[in-house]
């Protein structure tokens, strides 16, 4: 039968020993509703379900409407009810050897539809393993052991925390029939790693992140759910940052050169001082984050490096080991630098596809003017599968959503494996979901690779981890 | 007043340099900027072609500064701040020219007779002078000394537009010429080459030609079809439709965006694709309506052209300069008071499409527009390349600044060169049309055909489409665009 009361997680902050907490948490499941909990490793999905079934110490908050009878599939369930029948061998005392408890009789501690529970025992093949100690079963044996003990329970919540993972794949196929039927009168929430399992019947999604419960979305909501499938994809696969095109190397760089330094840097227009007399080294592999409020310069700064701004010619600029005004042109300079700003997205509104964009970072250009070798297109494929968007390589990018056109810039930008990164407040403009596509593509990038990274943001909950130098630009002067 | 440069040829060199156009590969600039590289270039006049000019020869390694005339530098003029404000040295005429090697004149066509004066006893000896619209030389007969490089290279399209497409990291097709009288080192055409590099011209195309068929035809595009049909159609075809009941909101955005959004068709496609835009039975009344327009606009063209080829424009054009501009700012007020340009565009969703559908006659203007200066210009001795370029390849340019903020922006983006002869145009063309204008209905202009069936006559549409495709403006544009697609493979 449905629980016909809404269960309800209000301001809830739950404690696991000590281990882990949940923060914070606000999710009301109405009845009807089934949900899937999404989340990279370690994020707090697994404490999520678990908080459904009264595990935990809340600190804060409150839980209500949650039924009595919640059936809770889980490792941690799991390696409890093993860890129990552990305790039991007490042979050490005894000195008899202790059998375990049988797996028939585990069943039937819990199970309240006999019938059920024996189809469940044949269909998942358990049925020689019946007389066995319950803990000398194989993980993969337990696991649906597990899930008999729930199916068979009568649960007014099913909460299955990854139920499909370690099942072969006959057990795998009956298991998501089944619940495809359960789900007919029983709620169900669901933890999965993969999003690409998520079963047909799921209504919502919650996606989980530092014990945050950070996205609800629905899942007929499909943009939501597009992105959703883009981010989990960025924060659980094994990404690798492509490749640069080892035939169009860079001119190395002398090693011992700062990456830039500004001696006494200025920017005026008329009478008014943007800033003025800065000192600023960027050495090689030190990243920067820059900050201070509007108007302050910062991205006038910026342009200074990148050469963007007139005013590089009348200040005393080394970069890349140049000299500026010292007969270089600006595209010497530029292709040792990737950027990514807002500006930048209003600039590049061009119908060209999205392999070609990523293509054009190759030439600093927007839009792409020469032609591309095979390498660099095969590079560019390769970034489109790690953004999750292989399948629309061809599209315009200005048919793009906002987010997804700078998830493409910075791509973009780092296709060439520049050694020095810009990121002029990359977050800006972006709604939640897509501040963190982006952080936690920009996190891939500063783990594994070379460039420096130089980023510009003012918003504290967009840090980035590994970013340890900070320059502040006052609202005059620095 | 000096002579008129071309009016002293002999005809054998008049069509000889008027013949001269060429379109160069990419190949041919891999010197890239070094024939330029440690010059002291010097740019005169600190406008949107001096400024924009002037930070991409910068930003491509080279030398730049700029000198103003001594009252602009200290009244601390917009010119003096444009160049300032942008890290650039100012210097007066004196201070910066004597060293100079490379001297731009970027100053107004008006102003070339009085600054060439004045720059010349203080340039050094043996260097170059180079300009980026060779009205000065060709039509005022100015004598430069003979030791100096005369160049001219003319990016095709407005200074801010050279700037923006340089950052794209492309550029603009650009016209680069050398002055054979003045090529005393015979390095002319590897300084010009190296200036369109600098400025990114290369990269989208650069058409080497002469002082004079860059005049001639310059002149010529930009009266006619360019400025003089958008400015004549677009005063036209609103009245119309007030005439005609249309909403007045609509009518005005009807012809602001309209213009550009037909003539996008034409960048892609030339005449052929634009006309493509429209139904069969659409298609075939533009056609007609464009014929009966040939006829009745063809005499005012070859006026145009023959003003032109004479010298009877500019000795006009001069005469107004000396007379304070009276009739330049005189037909430039009138333009303000017109009711299309008092009328703002009503805040009404109008597709791509519809704007084909519902200005067929539009279409049938720029395609009069282009085919007729094509014509004319050919038949007078000017290269079909540059024909081309003079015509079709900038309509859509200029439509854009139309686009922008109506006949205001267009006349205050081109040069007053341009905007004086695209009044004089219009002064003609809007009586010529007149009687043709009292046929026309809302179903070309406004409303779009009202048929039940589309259909046509099978032997009808063969006989346009093969008129509209074979027509020379057709042949050549597919040539000169499969170059451009070469080198701008995505736009």
């Amino acid at each position: 039968m449905i629980n016909q009361d809404a269960i309800c997680l209000d301001a809830l902050s739950v404690d696991f020993d000590g281990r882990f907490q949940l923060s914070d948490v606000r999710w009301a499941i109405q009845p009807g509703e089934h949900w899937l909990i999404a989340g990279a490793n370690g994020s707090g999905k697994s404490a999520l379900a678990a908080v459904l079934a009264g595990d935990g110490e809340c600190l804060s908050g409150t839980r209500s409407g949650l039924p009595d009878r919640v059936a809770l599939v889980s490792y941690e369930r799991q390696a409890e009810l093993i860890e129990a029948e552990r305790r039991k061998d007490d042979a050490d005392i005894l000195d008899v050897i202790s059998q375990g408890t049988p797996v028939a009789e585990i069943i039937d501690a819990v199970c309240q539809d006999h019938e059920l529970a024996q189809t469940l025992v044949d269909t998942l093949g358990l049925r020689p393993l019946m007389g066995r100690a319950f803990r000398k079963l194989s993980t993969g044996e337990t696991r649906k052991v597990m899930l008999i003990r729930a199916l068979s329970s009568r649960p007014d919540l099913l909460v299955l925390d990854e139920p499909f993972d370690g099942l072969d794949h006959e057990s795998l196929m009956w298991l998501q029939d089944h619940l495809g039927v359960l789900a007919k009168t029983v709620p169900m929430v669901i933890v999965l790693n993969r999003f690409d399992e998520c079963p047909e019947f799921i209504t919502h999604i919650a996606y989980v992140d530092h014990g945050h419960l950070l996205h609800q979305v629905k899942r007929d909501d499909e943009r939501a759910f597009a992105e959703l499938y883009q981010l989990l994809h960025l924060k659980t696969s094994e990404l690798e940052v492509p490749m640069a095109d080892p035939a169009a190397r860079l001119p190395a760089l002398n090693s011992s050169d700062p990456l830039v330094r500004f001696t006494g840097a200025s920017i005026r227009y008329g009478d008014n001082t943007v800033f003025e007399n800065l000192d600023w080294t960027i050495e090689a592999n030190q990243h920067w984050q820059l900050s201070g409020p509007n108007g302050s310069g910062k991205t006038c700064l910026l342009s200074l490096i990148t050469g963007d701004h007139p005013q590089c010619y009348v200040n005393d600029i080394m970069v890349f080991g140049f000299q500026r005004g010292s007969g270089e042109s600006i595209w010497q300079i530029k292709q040792y630098i990737g950027y990514v700003s807002t500006a930048l997205q209003w600039e590049y509104r061009v119908g060209t596809g999205l392999r070609n964009v990523i293509i054009s970072g190759f030439f600093d250009s927007i839009g792409l003017y020469s032609k591309s070798t095979e390498m660099q297109k095969a590079i560019a494929d390769q970034w489109l599968a790690l953004l999750g968007m292989t399948a629309r390589a061809d599209e315009p990018f200005n048919g793009l959503s906002y987010g997804d056109q700078r998830l493409l810039l910075i791509a973009r930008a780092m296709v060439k494996h520049p050694p020095l990164l810009i990121l002029d407040e990359p977050c800006l403009g972006l709604d939640d979901m897509n501040r963190q596509l982006v952080l936690a593509l920009i996190e891939r990038i500063c783990m594994s690779s070379e460039t420096t990274v130089l980023y510009v943001n003012h918003r504290a909950e967009d840090h980035i981890h590994g970013i340890d130098n900070h320059l502040t630009l006052s609202a005059s002067s620095v | 007043m000096s002579n008129n440069y071309f009016n002293t040829l002999p005809l054998r060199e008049q069509l000889a340099e008027l013949g001269k156009c060429r379109f160069m590969h990419l190949a041919e600039f891999t010197d890239g900027v070094d024939a330029l590289k440690g010059k002291k270039i010097v740019v005169i006049g600190c406008g949107a072609q001096g400024l924009n000019q002037g930070l991409n020869l910068r930003d491509s390694g080279l030398d730049v500064s700029y000198t103003l005339r001594s009252a602009a530098i200290e009244q601390k003029r917009q010119s003096w701040k444009n160049a300032t404000e942008n890290g650039f040295t100012v210097g007066t005429y004196e201070e910066l020219l004597p060293t100079a090697d490379v001297v731009l004149n970027l100053t107004p066509d008006k102003q070339h007779t009085p600054v060439v004066n004045a720059i010349m006893p203080l340039l050094k000896h043996g260097a170059c002078l180079s300009y980026s619209h060779g009205f000065n030389i060709v039509e005022e007969g100015m004598q430069i000394r003979d030791d100096i490089t005369v160049i001219m290279v003319a990016p095709k399209c407005p200074g801010s537009e050279v700037r923006a497409e340089y950052v794209r990291g492309f550029g603009v097709p650009t016209l680069i010429a050398v002055h054979e009288d003045n090529d005393p080192n015979g390095d002319g055409l590897a300084l010009a080459k190296a200036y369109a590099v600098g400025t990114g011209g290369h990269k989208a195309g650069v058409l080497m030609s002469s002082f004079i068929a860059e005049v001639k035809s310059d002149l010529m595009g930009e009266q006619t079809i360019l400025c003089g049909m958008l400015q004549t159609g677009s005063l036209l075809c609103f009245d119309k439709m007030i005439e005609e009941g249309i909403d007045p909101g609509y009518a005005s955005k009807l012809i602001q965006y309209g213009w550009e959004t037909t003539t996008e068709a034409l960048k892609y496609g030339g005449v052929t694709n634009m006309l493509d835009r429209l139904s069969n039975p659409a298609k075939i009344r533009a056609f007609d309506l464009a014929e009966q327009m040939k006829d009745i606009m063809r005499p005012l063209y070859k006026k145009h052209q023959d003003d032109i080829m004479n010298g009877t424009f500019s000795k006009t054009m001069m005469a107004d300069w000396a007379n304070d501009d009276a009739e330049l700012l005189g037909w430039r007020a009138d333009t303000a008071e017109t009711a299309f340009e008092k009328t703002a565009a009503a805040d009404v969703e109008i597709s791509e499409q519809e704007y084909f559908d519902n200005g067929i006659l539009m279409v049938a203007m720029v395609k009069a527009g282009v085919e007729l200066a094509f014509e004319t210009m050919t038949a007078a001795g000017i290269i079909a390349d540059s024909a081309y370029y003079e015509s079709l390849h900038e309509t859509p340019l200029i439509a854009n600044t139309v686009a922008r903020k109506k006949l205001y922006e267009m006349n205050a983006t081109i040069s007053d060169t341009a905007e004086y002869g695209c009044y004089l145009y219009n002064h003609a063309c809007v009586p010529l049309l007149g009687d043709f204008m009292k046929d026309i209905r809302s179903d070309v202009i406004g409303k779009g055909l009202d048929l039940d069936d589309t259909g046509v006559d099978n032997a009808r549409l063969i006989e346009v489409n093969e008129a509209i495709r074979n027509h020379p403006v057709e042949q050549i544009g597919g040539v000169l665009r499969g170059y451009m697609a070469d080198m701008k493979q995505i736009i």
